[in-house]
């Protein structure tokens, strides 16, 4: 995958999906090894006998692990931006030599005070194509570069100023996809354009996710 | 049937403090190879305090419930069967993360197999200021008795 590649609420399309994650083959040592990083020990995933006499056919594989891949999927591909809230339901059970892909697609962009969010659907599938996790997230979004750009340098974003064009505020309230939205003439006074708080959306830059441009992937 | 009258138990806080090695062990065992995960200048170019925890961290952290105490339940298996997380700040390596958790809910619910114990818990994280980090709820669902070997 391509680790300078950055997302912007400009060019997300409602509908599209997301390029699927294919994961390694799960086995046992890759359980053992997820249980050891959470420092969790549930003997359903790590103790056959234990799983059998719980009426279970063996060990089976822990749900957040699938959840923790979703994660990766989403975050792999948002970056800059960041997941704000993240849900997953464990629809079947994850068997050790399950091979899982996990997929998404946009279904929501939109715009709350002067953040930007998009809405994820999520979901894996196991080798044989059955649904075994189905998410959501919830994602914020810079809404383009220069967003970006004073974001990191603590400037408030001109589409958070009064009256600073107002065509673009009013058309993205209207949802329309922003690449008609820029090239829209401005239509009316900036009365559509919110007053913006001294200080919102700008406290302590550092403490907050941002560019990854030198985040080469090393993905396996 | 579970004992209801666990509902409404809250823990007393407790502080996880996130170490560099959690989050690099966390993020290997999840096959991320993300380098703000591994790289401490990494995430720091990327605008983050310190190496930067992946969404599904918080599960790492502890409360001072221990379910499995709480509910005795030393013999019955807990199955995972939902999950969900609010996010409100990045968790970084370095942080100290004070966890309070709550059972808002221990319950019959019917499934494909009979009815079913679930046991609900949510709990949340702040951080030295005080902040809220995170939130997080859980649903289990309890295994009947495992069977003498």
């Amino acid at each position: 995958m391509n680790g300078t590649r950055k997302l912007y609420f400009e060019n997300v399309r409602v509908g599209d999906e997301l390029v699927p994650l294919v994961k390694p083959t799960i086995d046992r040592v890759t359980i053992a090894r997820y249980a050891g990083a959470i420092d969790e020990y549930n003997p359903l995933h790590l103790d056959d006998d234990f799983a059998r006499r719980s009426g279970f056919p063996s060990v089976s594989v822990p749900g957040m692990l699938a959840m923790g891949f979703l994660g990766q999927l989403a975050s792999d591909w948002l970056r800059p931006g960041q997941i704000k809230r993240f849900s997953a339901r464990f629809v079947k059970i994850i068997w050790p030599g399950d091979s899982l892909v996990c997929r998404g697609r946009i279904v929501d962009k939109r715009r709350e005070e002067t953040d930007h969010y998009v809405d994820l659907e999520l979901w894996v599938e196991n080798q044989r194509g059955e649904l075994v996790v189905k998410g959501t997230a919830s994602t914020k979004l810079f809404y383009n570069p220069s967003d970006e750009d004073r974001f990191r340098r603590g400037i408030p974003s001109e589409l958070r100023e009064p009256g600073a064009r107002p065509s673009l505020v009013d058309a993205l309230e209207r949802e329309l996809p922003a690449a008609v939205a820029a090239a829209v003439p401005a239509p009316k006074t900036p009365k559509g354009a919110r007053a913006k708080k001294e200080g919102e959306g700008t406290a302590a830059p550092a403490k907050r996710g941002s560019s990854r441009s030198g985040a080469a992937k090393a993905q396996k | 049937m579970l004992d209801r009258e666990l509902i409404g138990r809250r823990s007393e806080p407790l502080w996880n403090e996130v170490e560099a090695g959690s989050i690099r062990r966390f993020a290997v065992a999840l096959g991320i190879g993300d380098l703000i995960h591994h790289d401490e200048r990494q995430a720091k170019d990327a605008g983050f305090r310190d190496l930067v925890a992946p969404s599904t961290f918080p599960i790492t952290f502890r409360s001072s419930i221990d379910l499995e105490v709480a509910l005795g339940l030393s013999s019955r298996g807990l199955v995972h069967a939902d999950q969900s997380f609010d996010l409100y700040l990045p968790i970084c390596a370095g942080d100290r993360i004070q966890v309070v958790a709550v059972i808002v809910e221990v319950a019959e619910r019917p499934s494909a197999g009979g009815i079913v114990d679930v046991v609900v818990v949510e709990d949340e994280g702040r951080d030295a200021d005080g902040t809220l980090v995170y939130r997080g709820r859980r649903t289990m669902i309890v295994r009947p008795p495992a069977r003498e070997a």
